[in-house]
This record gives C-alpha cells, structure tokens and sequence, in this order.
C-alpha cells in the first residue's frame, strides 16, 4: 500500500472535521480575552469561565476523537497486512 | 455472504467525540441565558454574539459529522456481513430460447419435464415447416408441368 492510500486511511474527511472543532476550541477558549470582554487582572467572569471550559473539552475531545481513530484505523491496517502475509504465505506453501 | 471481523473501533470513537462535540455546542447556544450574563431582553451582549455564531455552526456540523460516521459504520458492518444490504429488484432479462442438451445436468424433476416439453414443442415445430415447404416444393413442380 502506498504512503497516500494509508494516510487516506488514517486520516479520514471526518478526522479534518474534527480538526475544525479543535481550532473552534482554540478561538473559544482566547475569545474572551481577544475580544476584550475579560479585563486583565479582574476575576474571571461566568462567560470566561465557560468560555474556556468548553474551548479546552472541544481541544480535548477532537484531539483524542482524532487520535483514536487513527490508532483504530492503524491496528485495523496492520491486521490487514497481516491477513495478507498469511494468505500468501499459505498459497506459496 | 463475505464474513470479516468487522472493525468499529475508529467510528464509535468519530461517533461519540461527535456527539460530545454536539452537546457542547447546543450548551454554547444555551449557556448566555442559563448563566445569566445576558439579561433578558435587553440587546445581546458581544460574548452572546460569540457564544451564538460559535455554538451553531458547531452543533450542526457536530451533528452532520455524527451521521457520516453513523453511516460509515453502517457500510462496514454490512460489508463485514453483520447487516444485510437492501436487496434491490432487478428487471428480468428473457433470455433467447435454446434447444436442451443432452449433457446439461438436470437439477430438478421440473427443469427435466420442462425440458422435455421444449424438445418435443421445438420437434413438433420442424417438423410443421418441413411438411410447409414440402407442400410449396409440390405445388411449385404442379403449375411448372401445367
């Protein structure tokens, strides 16, 4: 299997999704302090604190919704690679 | 029926890191009014705006993201022979009458009648235009005398 066909396989359209949930995370938790509705020095308002709670379990979440798939998707290739190898082994013997 | 061990490890975790993903951006559109900082009525707020233009887009691609995966599942589970794929009607196609042979095995009881029956029906048919042209041979000879 090519290099390509692989990363196809490990890296799915629905893993870039998640990718995009992981930057919505990014700007989710920085937005109160990019938009300037946290004052610096001041405690951290309710919308702060949710803010960035929810920016860093969308981080969280994606990362590992994407890793997880592509430790699945890798034990899934290596198995098939496997199969192969025992199939062709059985033919050649 | 192809068997496999199916692998549906990579899309139940697409799965709920999606729905996860899901419940945190309907709790984006929610958060402003169970929270408190924006106040009823009045205009919203910057961090309401956010909070909106964030948690919508994420719910709904949450949620289309869910479904992909939910359907990926479904194909890998009928590929591995888990779930039977829909079975679709198909236009008969009549096939070109050909005479029985003699080394064709015969299944059936009721394919060997069949059979039977087109061989006599196909010898009973020859034989008619045998005896047609015979007649036409005859009159054709009867008028060249006359």
């Amino acid at each position: 299997m090519r290099i390509g066909d692989a990363m196809r396989r490990l890296v799915p359209p629905g893993s870039l999704v998640l990718f995009l949930f992981f930057l919505a995370g990014i700007w989710l938790a920085i937005s109160p302090f990019a938009m300037t509705t946290q004052l610096s020095g001041q405690h951290w308002t309710a919308a702060t604190v949710n803010n960035v709670t929810l920016g860093t379990i969308m981080m969280v979440v994606s990362l590992l919704g994407i890793l997880g798939y592509m430790l699945f998707a890798l034990r899934d290739l290596i198995r098939e690679t496997q199969a192969k190898h025992g199939v062709a082994e059985e033919q050649a013997s | 029926m192809r068997t496999t061990q199916p692998a549906l490890g990579k899309y139940i975790c697409g799965m709920v890191a999606s729905l996860i993903i899901f419940l945190a951006g309907g709790w984006l559109i929610l958060a402003p009014f169970a929270l408190g900082y924006q106040p009823y009525g009045a205009d919203w707020v910057s961090q309401t705006t956010n909070d909106f233009a964030t948690g919508i887009p994420v719910a709904v691609v949450a949620l289309a993201s869910f479904v992909l995966f939910f359907y990926s599942l479904l194909g890998s589970l009928r590929a591995a022979g888990v779930l039977t794929a829909r079975v679709r009607p198909v236009a008969q196609v009549t096939a070109p009458y050909q005479a029985p042979q003699a080394l064709v095995p015969y299944q059936t009881d009721l394919d060997k009648t069949l059979a039977t029956l087109a061989a006599a029906l196909a010898a009973d048919l020859t034989a008619r235009r045998q005896t047609g042209s015979d007649q036409q041979s005859g009159q054709t000879i009867d008028q060249a005398v006359n």
